[in-house]
């Protein structure tokens, strides 16, 4: 069993007949086995996990079996070697942070705040990159999103509070970090309460401390109202340092000039 | 018999076997004109219209072709075609008289269709049978009920009465009737609700979960608590939050009672003593 590299939990993996390869990443334990035209994959998730503290990762061969685990399923193939990837990405829907205590933006300033993303795992097999799964490494919780609960977006809660300094921040191999830029140009207050984030629009950049980060999101309040405009930065973040990309958006079609104030950034204005 | 032989002959030698024949025709061409016609329309509009659009863009193209086809199939028969449609019409007053209910139940699909309450693939409940969609026609609606029924409801009946389109928004509330009892701290067993509802992540975080004070019941305080989930969650949500409910509140030591009667048993024979009777107003 070999693994082309030992400083980050993703990678391609090789794996033997009959062996089990086991990851321990945050509240997630993987185990995935190969047999001779079978896939075998295993998973179940810790209960309990404190967001707001730094957790570390280990990967190795194990001798359990993936049907020990809470979740199995078996994939069947015809030809299939033992060539395994593993790749983080971000969610499928997008995900909605609050500070720890709402905040006002006065009129004409603007505030960076960083928010941490929990990250789903892709596992693909063989030379043809066969997708076996797409899983969330943390199930964060259903949210609504939206003026009322005839109009909205079904999004996903990130656990964690947004924060303003990146030193608040812990280090968790399994989120990556979402710099998020507010402007408000209008003449009135913006009491921020939430934010929501696109997350099917970024890409993922490794960092080389191994962080991993996306663009900038950038949300404009415009003069005229309470509509916002969302652009997402083409290049990572400066304060990320030199970064290698690493995984695409999961929506390319999307048009990264937004006009959404009311679905993506809400604001309690009563 | 040779009379027969006479009449087939007739009638072979006249133009009649030739109108019979392509009126036949027409009869079949119409047929399969029809079926290919509403068949390459629902293709073409697949993208466009849902499946209760797609259904009606069928049976409308079909039907109408072939009325088309079949009105011209008799016109080579030799029917008149005037005093046909001046029959129909009487026939239609006579119909109607006779089937006002079926004529009701047709005035209320259309006010049904045009109303799109609901679509073919939407859960309904109507009265007390719950079900999914399976079609929506000129005089019933059809029903495939979770038992796997199937269920033909008049749409005279749909619009008379109260129907709900459970699939209708993207989320829905739950709401969880629970009693504790009497001696319980009512502000704990709001925050172990609380707890429960943010660590289940089906359970949505906005809008927030709600919880109501309903009544000082008879063996205990009853509560509600409502959260939201999405659609397609709800029963994962209502089977795993009332399992963590019970676990929380048993290892909090909250207590759920059950209806309770206070029964005094007299030992001694003959009649209740003066202090055990209720003193009188």
């Amino acid at each position: 069993m070999t693994a082309n590299n030992s400083d980050h939990w993703w990678g391609q993996f090789q794996l033997s007949e009959h062996s089990v390869l086991e990851w321990q990443l945050g509240p997630l334990t993987l185990r995935c086995r190969y047999l001779n035209g079978e896939w075998q994959i295993g998973y179940q998730r810790a209960r309990e996990d404190n967001d707001d503290q730094d957790s570390d990762w280990q990967r190795g061969p194990s001798d359990a079996p993936p049907d020990a685990l809470e979740h199995c399923a078996r994939y069947v193939f015809n030809h299939t070697n033992g060539q395994l990837h593993v790749m983080p990405q971000l969610p499928d829907r997008a995900l909605v942070s609050r500070p720890r205590q709402p905040f006002n933006l006065i009129a004409g300033e603007e505030v960076l705040v960083y928010v941490s993303a929990p990250l789903w795992l892709t596992l693909d097999v063989g030379e043809k990159h066969q997708r076996l799964d797409d899983l969330a490494i943390q199930r964060p919780s259903d949210t609504w999103f939206g003026p009322s609960t005839l109009e909205g977006e079904l999004c996903y809660a990130t656990r964690s509070h947004c924060r303003r300094s990146l030193d608040e921040l812990p280090r968790r191999p399994h989120r990556a970090i979402i710099p998020v830029l507010i402007r408000n140009h209008s003449d009135s207050l913006l009491p921020l309460e939430r934010v929501a984030i696109p997350a099917r629009s970024l890409p993922l950049y490794v960092a080389e401390d191994q962080r991993l980060w996306t663009p900038s999101v950038i949300l404009e309040r415009e003069r005229d109202g309470d509509m916002a405009a969302l652009r997402i930065d083409d290049k990572p973040p400066t304060e990320a340092g030199r970064c290698h990309p690493l995984a695409s958006p999961r929506d390319t079609s999307s048009s990264k000039l937004f006009r959404a104030f009311n679905t993506l950034f809400k604001a309690s204005t009563s | 018999m040779s009379d027969l032989w006479t009449d087939i002959t007739v009638y072979l030698s006249s133009d009649k076997l030739w109108d019979t024949s392509r009126a036949l025709v027409l009869v079949v061409v119409g047929f399969v004109l029809a079926k290919a016609v509403s068949s390459l329309l629902v293709r073409v509009s697949k993208r466009r219209l849902d499946a209760h659009g797609q259904q009606l863009l069928q049976r409308g193209s079909y039907y109408l072709i072939l009325v088309v086809f079949l009105i011209s199939a008799l016109h080579e028969l030799g029917f008149n075609l005037s005093v046909l449609l001046g029959a129909a019409g009487i026939l239609t007053v006579a119909l109607g008289f006779a089937s006002q209910t079926s004529a009701s139940n047709l005035i209320s699909g259309l006010f049904l269709v045009a109303e799109r309450s609901f679509g073919v693939g939407d859960v309904i409940r109507v009265g007390t049978t719950t079900g999914e969609v399976l079609s929506i026609d000129l005089l019933s609606v059809k029903l495939r009920t979770f038992d796997n029924l199937f269920v033909r409801i008049p749409n005279e009946s749909l619009i008379k009465s109260e129907v709900t389109t459970v699939t209708r928004f993207p989320i829905r509330r739950l709401d969880i009737m629970i009693g504790v009892a009497y001696n319980e701290d009512l502000k704990k067993v709001q925050a172990v609700l609380d707890d429960v509802a943010d660590k289940n992540p089906l359970c949505l975080e906005e809008p927030k979960p709600l919880y109501i004070f309903m009544s000082f019941g008879e063996s205990s305080m009853d509560l509600q608590y409502s959260v939201w989930a999405k659609r397609e969650n709800f029963l994962d949500l209502k089977n795993s939050i009332h399992r963590e409910i019970k676990e929380a509140f048993d290892a909090n030591g909250i207590e759920i009672p059950f209806p309770q009667r206070t029964v005094h048993h007299i030992t001694h024979g003959g009649p209740i003593p003066h202090s055990e009777q209720h003193a009188p107003d």
